[in-house]
This record gives C-alpha cells, structure tokens and sequence, in this order.
C-alpha cells in the first residue's frame, strides 16, 4: 500500500537561495508525523509543495502514490499558520461556506458541519460570530474547516502558535482523533515538547536538509546516553574538568551543564561522581527531543542526515 | 453554484455587520434629497427629482457600493488570509466574480427602490420602460463591480488603500460622468472625453430611460459601450485575480 504522503528527494531554491535539499520521507495512513526546524528551515516551503501550491525544483510528491497536481485541494487539507475565516460570520457559516466551495451539499454538509465542530470542541459555539470567538477557539475552527472535506492528509503548519496550555492541548486532542480515525496528519512546529507528546514521527529539518527522521525510539539513538544529568554549580569549569576526567560527554544546557550518563544511575550515584564539588542542583531526566534536535543541528555538524 | 455560494456569504456578512448597508442607503437618499431640492427651487420639485435621481442611483448609490464594496471585500479576503484558503479551494476567479457581481446586484437594486422611493414620495416618477432600467442597472453594476475587481485585486492591498484608487480616479469620473450636473454643460472637448468614461454612459442611458422615458433605440450606443467595458473589466479582473492569487501562492 502506497504512503499517504511520499516526499523523495525534493529540492526547492529560491533564486540563489536552497531551502531545500534532496528531502525524502513518507507518512502512512494513520500516522502523525511532525516536521520541526527553526524559523526559516524550510518547513512551510514543504508543506506548499506538498499541497501543489509551489513545485519542487527537483524529485516527486505523491498522495496516496498518485503525483500531487493542481486538483491537491480536493485531497489535502491545510491549516496554515494564520487563522483564515470570516470574522463576520458565525463558526457554523464559516464551515457552511468553505464545505459549499468544497462541494459538499445538502444533508452531506449539514453532517460534515456538524462533525466537524463537535471534532473541536465548539459545538456550543456553532452560533457565534467569529470575532466573540477566543483565539483558542479560532484557530480549533480555522483546523475545522481543513477538515471539512474529509481529506486524505490533514496539514498543519504551527497550529498551537500563540495559544495557551489548555487549547494547545484540545488542538492535540483534535489531531490525535485523526489519526486515531484513520487520518494522516503532518504537522510542523517549533515547539519540541509538541512534536514529541504528538508525533509518531518526527523529521528534523535544518538548513533545507532532513537530518534525522523516525520515531521518537529512533531519534533518541543520535544522543549516545541513556539519561542527562543536569548539573548545576557555582564552578561549572570544575564539573566540565571532572565530567572530562570521567570520560563522559556534555553539552551547555542554559546557565548549567547537561552530562550524558551512558546508563541510568541513581541520583546520589551521580552527584558522587562530583565529589569535592559544591552542586546547587543535579536534576536526571531522559533524552528529549530537545537534546537530539540540538544535537543534530549543532555548528559543524555537516548537515546531510 | 459556486458562485451562489460566495454571494451568499458576502450578503450574509454585510447583513450581520449592517453599517454599510445602512450607509448604502443613507447616502443616496440624503444626497437625492439636496440635490432634488436644490435643483427644485421654488418651483414643484416632481421634475427635479425626476432628473436627478438616475444620476444619485448612479453616482451616489451604485459608485460607492459596488466600486468600493468589491474592492473592500477582496482588500479583505487577503487580510483575514481567506484568499489562501480560496487558492486551495475549487473557487474559480470567474465564479468569485460572478458571486461579487450577485451579491452587489442585490445591494443595487435595495438601493434603487430607497432612491426611486424618494423620488416617488416628491412627485417624481420612472417614464420609461423598467426592463429597459434593469437592464441599465445591471450593466452599470458589472461595471463597476468589474472596474472594483480590477482595482482590488491589482492596485489595493490594505484597506486604508482602498479609499486611494475611489477618489483618485472614481471621483473624477463621477464629475466627467454628468452625475453632479448635466453633461450638456461641459466644453466640447471633455464632452468627447467624458464619452470614454463608462459613468457617463450609466447617467446618460439612466436618465433617458428614468426622466425622458426613451426607449432602447435612444440609448442602444451607451448600452454597448458598457457590454464591452463590462466584459473587459471582467477578463481583466479575472486575470489580475489570478496574478493576485499567483502573488499569494506562499502560505
């Protein structure tokens, strides 16, 4: 069975400038998969291609193994990053509107409306007019209505951008139910903590390259431990001295340093490694995706995956 | 259908907010009732309001809503980022087009009862023949909702822009049109201009059919000049549609 989205080496300059190189990546059905990269890496210039609205210089996009063409609209559904609606309309006519663009008509809308605002949450808000709407609730609405016409891949570019923990997390929901259902989602975002609590896959974008791609499982094999020792201390050269002498690797986290512990160690274990040492604080934690994305895009690291 | 759709929104929101439809009306009908006043003098104002009613259903009605009303509403849709939700639908500029054209067609003809209401009210009456005045009306609509179509899509990003091109080149047309006065009194040579000007043409076809109660033979040339400036702003618009949304491709 073909990947809902197959992405093989596509590459996209503008003018002088790459944005893309030679990306290669699938999401089957069912599957949540985010792409995350700084402002500028080249995330949106992706999900364009994805969705016909700009062509690839080089490689091929296909849905559901047939090429993307102009006629995407009809099987992609795309969120971006500015809520699109109708101010002056209420949630309901807003959905009413776009699922009549999208051919929808007669009892076939009027369920789709309505399944749609009950997949955000707003279903008591059908009657309101958008601009008495939170920004919470506009943006649940703005990914309604790409859902409207039961697309085979459900786009969103950074849609938790600006929200708060409570509707970051009904947006989460709405995804997760997706794919739950079948769906297949991409989702871009530069918030970490997003990406790895929502996404099956994660794909790392950086300078217009993929440099790592998989499973969270997957990802956390470029961080060579097993646990991250985040030490805090009045003389953080002595902890980098002794984190040397130990043989171990580290990295800067903020004002303090992050040890990587090749296997997991109790947290009296570790802070007698730095014995002689006044800590303020040792704080374990595993290996996020934080840790991988910065060290994927580290300064000298070729970029290629 | 599809176009229906698009109307049926503009018309839904322009219900729900009210205020231009409510200026929509108030203008025309204070404008027709200076005018028609003034110009009555002394005398019994039914034939004063007889004459300057097409020229205020024109200049005054028509020019500001279905110039400025599609203008405003495209300026819109790229503020709101609806224009790239359009892109990524199955809308057609044509079918947008044909659904801005229904939309102001409908707030036309509200407005030409408040303004033939009036002129009812003060004696005045509609001579000729009133297919032949819908015709007039609907063709003066395509134009200008053709020439907005053009000026939203291709000159007017911000809606603090969308007054620029209306009184730049809108105003003056207005004046070159005869909707303020006569035609009859302008010099020789921007009387030949003026016949360039497709609001001339609106007054001129208006007020033979309103005032003089003429029939289609009077008036077959002003109709023809505005089936081809229709149809032009039409093509045209419909392409700097597809420029503008060529422009707005990146989301």
């Amino acid at each position: 069975m073909p990947a809902v989205l197959g992405v093989d080496r596509v590459s996209k300059a503008f003018g002088e400038r790459r944005v893309l190189s030679e990306l290669s990546f699938a999401i089957d059905s069912g599957q949540v998969y985010g792409l995350v990269g700084p402002n500028g890496a080249g995330k949106t210039t992706l999900i364009n291609i994805a969705c016909s609205v700009v062509p690839p210089d080089a490689g091929t996009v296909t849905l559901n193994g047939r090429p993307v063409t102009a006629d995407a609209h009809a099987r992609v559904g795309v969120a971006s990053q500015d809520v699109a609606l109708y101010r002056d309309l209420t949630s309901e006519q807003n959905l009413e509107f776009f699922a009549a663009l999208y051919k929808l008509n007669g009892a076939r809308r009027a369920r789709r409306v309505a399944a749609c605002l009950g997949d955000v949450g707003l279903q008591d808000r059908a009657h309101t007019i958008i601009s008495l709407l939170s920004g919470g609730m506009r943006r649940r609405l703005h990914i309604a209505v790409a859902m409207l016409h039961q697309p085979d891949l459900l786009i969103l570019d950074e849609p938790t951008v600006g929200l708060d923990l409570e509707s970051r997390h009904r947006i989460w929901n709405v995804v997760r139910t997706v794919a739950e259902d079948g769906g297949s989602v991409l989702v871009t975002t530069h918030q970490l903590e997003e990406a790895e609590a929502l996404c099956h896959r994660i794909g790392i974008l950086h300078q217009g390259h993929l440099v790592a791609e998989g499973s969270m499982a997957h990802l956390r094999r470029h961080v060579a431990a097993a646990e991250l020792a985040i030490i805090d201390a009045e003389d953080l050269d002595a902890v980098r001295d002794r984190v040397s002498e130990l043989g171990l690797t580290h990295r800067s986290a903020l004002a303090a340093l992050a040890v990587w512990l090749p296997e997991r160690q109790s947290l009296d274990r570790v802070a007698a490694l730095f014995g002689g040492i006044e800590l303020r604080s040792v704080t374990l934690k595993p290996v996020g995706l934080e840790e991988v994305v910065a060290e994927m895009t580290q300064e000298g690291r070729p970029v290629r995956a | 259908m599809l176009a229906l759709t698009v109307t049926r929104r503009i018309l839904t929101e322009l219900w729900h907010t009210r205020r231009s439809l409510i200026f929509w009306a108030l203008f025309p009908a204070l404008m027709l009732l200076l005018f028609g006043l003034i110009y009555a003098g002394d005398s019994s104002p039914a034939d004063s309001f007889n004459y300057t009613a097409p020229g205020i259903l024109i200049g005054a009605a028509f020019f500001f809503s279905c110039l400025g009303g599609p203008i405003a509403a495209i300026v819109a849709e790229r503020e709101r980022n609806t224009l790239k939700r359009l892109l990524l639908s199955p809308l057609s500029g044509t079918a947008y087009f044909l659904g801005l054209l229904l939309a102001f067609l409908v707030v036309a003809a509200g407005q030409t009862v408040v303004v033939y209401a009036i002129a009812f009210a003060f004696g005045g009456s509609f001579r000729g023949s009133l297919m032949l005045g819908m015709l007039v009306v609907v063709l003066s609509v395509a134009s200008y909702v053709g020439l907005g179509f053009v000026f939203g899509s291709r000159f007017t990003k911000r809606t603090e822009e969308v007054n620029g091109p209306v009184a730049a080149i809108g105003v003056p047309l207005l004046v070159l049109g005869g909707t303020f006065f006569p035609s009859s009194v302008l010099p020789d040579y921007l009387y030949r201009i003026a016949h360039l000007n497709p609001i001339f043409h609106m007054n001129e076809a208006m007020d033979a059919v309103s005032a003089e109660g003429l029939g289609a033979g009077a008036i077959v040339d002003h109709l023809v000049f505005l089936v081809l400036f229709a149809g032009a702003t039409l093509a045209f618009g419909v392409r700097s549609y597809r420029v503008m949304l060529q422009r707005e491709r990146v989301l």
